[in-house]
């Protein structure tokens, strides 16, 4: 018998001490033993970026990820922290406006990795946003729309942005 | 129904330096200890139960073993469990090793990136492994270490035979070094896949040239590829031809009909081995020529 892992992980600001087994992925502990189903598992061999959340702000796919492997880390999910993030709420809104979202299976993976090419790169081109997204699939939509989604997120984090700034600064 | 399956059972290691690696897999044999690196196609394989190991060593926590740095002999010094991400936003890669920097970026995608590493990339041992082709034409060389000590030999020694590495039980792979490339040289990555980005590869193709002085002939040609043989490997005959000689037409043929004689790509359901060799002469031919071109619009710049 294999002992059970003590692992304390930090999800969405939260953290959580739990015994785990050290064979689970990543995903299987968000889901099964946290509850946090936003989180989809669908291939499962890193081909359709549906199990993708955070890792210190890098998009990884959490069903190729060891859950013991994440203690110590920040972990991000679609939940996003209890008091909100207001990129993720951006994201979320500009995919629900531009028609991005039709079974929505796709869309957690989708709007988190949205999150962390914006955090890079606040004004992505077409182009980056399709290479972006290249580990993603989606069955319903065609892409054209969570394209523009996530142009239409940019632009409303950039707008957001400049409001936020202090008067007569550049 | 892979997609279903859960990991086996394994106990679980974290060590936090080489040495205790190296003291943890001192003594055991490959299939009761598996070492995950980024663990990409790893776990897969776990999934898949190719693998089922007793122990895993997680790599993960060695910091030692993540670094890209410029060595005052000019070459450049790779730790194997640097993410693939990491070495695109790496200055040295960018400037100087475009090859590598581009074979990278054709890798996956971010999410895959971001974890995979160039070490477990190479001691994967897989045919269809990309980075491979593109050190083996930049000569690289590894480092294998273990509690005996450590040992340097070129990449293009490594990989006996599919699946298979020359590094002993005891021995994992620590560093890779790049020589720093002529300035008047340029090479480039080719492979053929079904989707953009994140389908594996069906036939790999890298192609470093170096210029002579005159930036008229071939000094020097390197030609390795992914599955094109069970393993990847150089095709050192093909090498040979075009030495001395200006790029024709004509050379590019006897080239790309030289590799596919080396070559033993196999028959798949991605693609039978006939296909495969169609795809080594074209990818040949285009290699080269694009390696070429990038080889004399560098000529004369300072490296």
């Amino acid at each position: 018998m294999i002992d059970l892992i003590p692992v304390s992980l930090r999800v969405n600001g939260v953290r959580y001490d739990i015994d785990i087994r050290p064979w689970r992925t990543l995903l299987e502990v968000l889901r099964e033993s946290l509850g946090m189903t936003g989180t989809k598992r669908s291939c499962g061999e890193g081909q359709c970026g549906t199990c993708t959340v955070l890792i210190d702000g890098k998009a990884v796919n959490s069903c190729l990820y060891l859950a013991v492997e994440a203690q110590g880390k920040e972990i991000a999910t679609i939940e996003g922290p209890p008091a909100g993030d207001p990129a993720l709420q951006q994201i979320q809104r500009s995919f629900v406006s531009k028609g991005a979202v039709q079974c929505g299976f796709c869309t957690p993976g989708m709007v988190v990795a949205t999150k962390a090419l914006l955090a890079d790169n606040p004004a992505p081109s077409e182009d980056e946003i399709r290479e972006a997204l290249v580990g993603h699939l989606c069955r319903c939509t065609g892409y054209v729309q969570i394209v523009e989604a996530i142009q239409d997120a940019a632009r409303g984090m950039q707008d957001a942005a400049s409001q936020m700034a202090p008067k007569g600064s550049d | 129904m892979t997609y279903l399956k859960r990991l086996p059972k394994f106990e679980y290691v974290s060590p936090r330096s080489l040495d205790e690696v190296c003291g943890l897999i001192a003594g055991t044999s490959d299939d009761e200890v598996m070492l995950l690196a980024g663990g990409t196609d790893a776990i897969l394989q776990m999934r898949r139960r190719e693998r089922v190991p007793r122990r895993v060593i997680g790599l993960k926590g060695v910091a030692e073993l993540e670094f890209v740095r410029e060595r005052a002999d000019g070459s450049l010094a790779i730790g194997a469990m640097t993410a693939l991400h990491t070495l695109l936003s790496a200055p040295a890669v960018s400037q100087r090793y475009d090859l590598l920097r581009e074979t990278t970026a054709q890798i996956g995608g971010p999410e895959l990136r971001n974890v995979a590493t160039i070490g477990g990339n190479i001691a994967g041992a897989l045919p269809c492994a990309d980075l491979p082709p593109a050190l083996m034409t930049l000569g690289a060389r590894i480092r294998l270490s273990s509690q005996r000590g450590d040992r340097w030999l070129p990449l293009d020694e490594f990989f006996p035979e599919f699946g298979r590495t020359v590094a002993e039980d005891d021995e994992l792979v620590a560093e890779i070094s790049l020589p720093r490339p002529a300035s008047n040289s340029g090479g480039t990555y080719l492979k053929f896949h079904d989707r953009h980005s994140m389908d594996m590869t069906v036939v790999g193709v890298s192609a470093f040239v170096v210029l002579d002085d005159d930036g008229r002939t071939f000094r020097d040609l390197k030609l390795a590829y992914a599955n094109g043989a069970p393993t990847v490997f150089r095709a050192r005959r093909a090498e040979t031809v075009l030495r001395g000689h200006a790029l024709t037409d004509e050379g590019l043929e006897a080239v790309a009909e030289t590799a596919c004689a080396e070559s033993s790509p196999r028959t798949s359901w991605r693609a039978n081995g006939e296909y495969r060799l169609e795809l080594i002469r074209a990818l040949t031919k285009r290699a080269i020529r694009l390696a070429w071109g990038k080889a004399s619009s560098r000529k004369g710049t300072k490296p």
